[in-house]
């Protein structure tokens, strides 16, 4: 077109403003605090009603649980003579050992402890910078790890197959922490010790069978030394508290990841018989509240089982709440799978990747990756949802916490108790979301 | 030039619901032939080199790659596949992994070839593409050229016979394309089969064997670059050709 035809703008004349001023500091607490706290009138009255109101709120609160409260007495009869509008602690330090372990007998409590201390123990080395293959240890520990915990907690001596398991579960983790040792020392791990002499008869694969030949020598060797242990049988009737509460809660959440990730995948599958059995388990559960589902399993699961065999409460339990997990779970796993692109799917099918390569190794880890806020949203609920429990009658830390006020010495006690396990809820929630933001983080740059 | 037939098209025809995308496609490309397709969008060139590569099933007519029919199931995509790569317009890499994680991700899980080989082989390509430095990069840290010659070291990873290209530079800033194109060409004189998708005529011009014009989902035109591009037979091609080379 005729760029004649149209006429230059003339250029204005550039003025510059004059410069402002340099900010003028702010120093010290005091001055922040004028700042943004008494900057003029308005907000210095907003200011001074904010706390008075806060204080007004918080005040009653701390007199009651702090500054009135009794903390050691025999019975709620001594503590209202004491301070009638105080907090009564006794009751809850009293029922304190209680409200972890339940009903476990006192003397088998190390059990328990040791238990989740090798759980602890199986976990930390996923913190350590230099080992390798991560995702095994994480994998055994899910598999192998429960066999260990059911061995130690429930004792008796009827049951084979779950001491090999165990002595295999514990050897592994023996192992492994030989090998963290080694390879801090920069030496060679233990399997590899034995790779010149299987290399001898068998070339190929020989890391491997080196790496299995120590683990089943360690496996032999543990399982002759606790020949003789015999662990007192702890009834899961017995088991209660916050251990109960973790076991189920543990149980579900690792539980729940797979589930959700196979009814996800079905509900998403081309093939009918699997889309619609995904959608109609997922579906049908989410409809239902969780102790519904809770009272179906302890109420209807029998019937689906041999009259001769008899399933513990326990069990039912796990399996109510694993499937209305999975049920949840899976809608985030879609929620994720439906955010990746299409283009991901068609570059893993042109590089000839299969189905279950391209969930494996493309789609699943960045669906995953994305959806953390929301898998560990769920998992905090659902860590929440099983006190759930204490209504069909296991003594979870909820019931616990309530039984002390059926205690005869505290009679009538239900705040403390109350207070007591939200401060224990508090702790495991918040750091799981801590845990949660870290993993984000440190994945983001990825 | 060899006389074997790498792909055998006949009578192809691809409709998305009531739009006839394909319409009786014909075509048989020889081993080692350089096939450059132009066209105005939506004549339906991506769709057919979609088809080769078994991204879209078609409705009517036969492929047949080195001489394997391919049939609307699963396991004849994935035969085709391991003998052709395909590039996209978005490069598609996997932005979770490593550039060479992308590169040996199909050779160790698919070809079954030991991890430690498998990054040999990939360091080599990565260097031919001229990007092994970056082998340790995230796709999100690397710029768009970058990431296509990495998509394009990943396809020849699996050492397919037949590479695709659907518009590999159109997603990139002109000073990117050359880097891209120069790949491309090194690839063309190594005596790879390719059908490239692009409207980059300097490129056709140097290595194309035969350009296909297609519009409305037809082949309009076929021929050797000197006669599609600049004696055009058909109006309609020459309209086309004035558009894109006055830019």
């Amino acid at each position: 077109m005729g760029n004649q035809s149209i006429s230059k703008p003339e250029l204005l004349e550039f003025i510059p403003k004059p410069s402002r001023l340099p900010a003028v500091p702010v120093d010290g607490f005091i001055g922040r605090l004028k700042k943004h706290l008494f900057s003029n009138i308005w907000n210095t009255l907003l200011t001074v009603s904010v706390f008075t109101l806060l204080f007004m709120l918080i005040k009653p609160f701390l007199d009651w649980a702090i500054f009135d409260a009794v903390w050691s007495a025999s019975n709620r009869r001594e503590c209202l003579n004491a301070s009638p509008d105080g907090a009564c602690w006794p009751g809850v330090i009293q029922w304190f050992n209680g409200l972890i372990y339940g009903r476990y007998p006192n003397d088998q409590q190390w059990r328990i402890n040791l238990g989740f201390g090798l759980g602890i123990l199986w976990l930390v080395p996923l913190a350590f910078k230099r080992v390798e293959q991560k995702i095994l240890i994480a994998l055994s520990a899910i598999t192998l790890f429960p066999f260990l915990a059911n061995f130690l907690f429930l004792g008796g001596s009827d049951n084979q197959f779950n001491y090999i398991v165990a002595c295999v579960g514990l050897a592994y983790l023996l192992i492994l922490y030989i090998n963290i040792g080694l390879i801090y020392l920069d030496r060679k791990i233990l399997g590899e010790y034995l790779e010149p002499l299987i290399g001898r008869f068998y070339q190929r694969r020989a890391a491997l069978l080196g790496r299995l030949l120590c683990w089943l020598t360690v496996t032999v060797l543990l399982a002759f030394l606790f020949q003789n242990l015999t662990l007192l049988l702890v009834e899961v009737d017995s088991w209660g508290g916050l251990f109960l509460t973790l076991i189920i809660s543990g149980f579900s959440i690792v539980m729940a990841l797979p589930i959700g990730i196979l009814l996800a995948l079905g509900r998403r599958s081309h093939m009918p018989v699997f889309r619609w059995l995904s959608i109609c388990t997922i579906e049908l559960v989410r409809s239902v509240p969780l102790i519904t589902v809770l009272f179906m399993s302890v109420t209807m699961l029998p019937l689906f089982f041999p009259n001769t065999m008899e399933l513990n409460k326990l069990v039912q339990v796990l399996v109510a709440v694993c499937v209305f997990a999975g049920a949840y779970m899976a809608e985030t796993v879609r929620g994720g799978l439906q955010g990746i692109p299409p283009g991901q799917f068609e570059a893993a099918k042109s590089v000839g990747l299969g189905y279950w390569y391209t969930m494996a190794f493309i789609i699943l880890p960045q669906a995953l990756r994305a959806m953390i806020p929301n898998i560990v949203t769920s998992f905090i609920s659902l860590f929440k949802d099983t006190t759930l429990v204490s209504i069909i009658g296991l003594f979870d830390i909820m019931l616990m916490a309530r039984n002390i006020s059926i205690d005869k010495n505290w009679l009538g006690l239900h705040t403390e108790p109350l207070i007591a396990i939200s401060i224990l809820f508090f702790i495991f929630c918040y750091s799981m979301s801590q845990y949660s933001h870290r993993l984000e983080k440190k994945l983001k740059n990825k | 030039m060899s006389e074997r037939t790498a792909i055998e098209i006949s009578g192809l025809n691809k409709w998305f619901d009531d739009f006839h995308v394909l319409k009786d496609i014909s075509l048989t490309i020889l081993e080692k032939e350089i096939i450059v397709v132009c066209g105005p969008s939506g004549s339906g060139k991506s769709t057919l080199i979609r088809c080769i590569n078994h991204l879209e099933k078609h409705q009517e007519g036969s492929i047949s790659i080195f001489g394997e029919k391919l049939e609307n199931d699963k396991k004849s995509a994935d035969i085709i596949r391991t003998n052709v790569g395909m590039l996209f317009q978005n490069f598609n890499l996997f932005p979770h992994l490593t550039v060479l994680e992308n590169c040996t991700l199909g050779p160790i899980w698919l070809s079954k070839i030991p991890e430690v080989k498998a990054i040999e082989q990939s360091i080599v390509l990565l260097d031919r593409v001229g990007i092994a430095d970056l082998a340790a990069k995230y796709p999100g840290q690397i710029s768009g050229g970058q990431k296509q010659r990495v998509a394009i070291a990943r396809a020849l990873a699996m050492e397919p016979k037949i590479m695709l290209f659907d518009e590999p530079t159109s997603a990139l800033d002109p000073e990117m394309i050359k880097e891209v194109l120069d790949v491309m060409i090194d690839l063309a004189e190594s005596g790879m089969t390719m059908i490239c998708v692009t409207h980059e005529m300097q490129f056709a011009q140097q290595v194309a064997d035969r350009v296909i014009f297609m519009a409305e989902g037809e082949i309009v035109e076929i021929g050797p670059p000197e006669q599609v591009l600049k004696n055009p037979k058909w109006d309609r091609t020459s309209q086309f050709l004035e558009h894109i080379l006055s830019h």
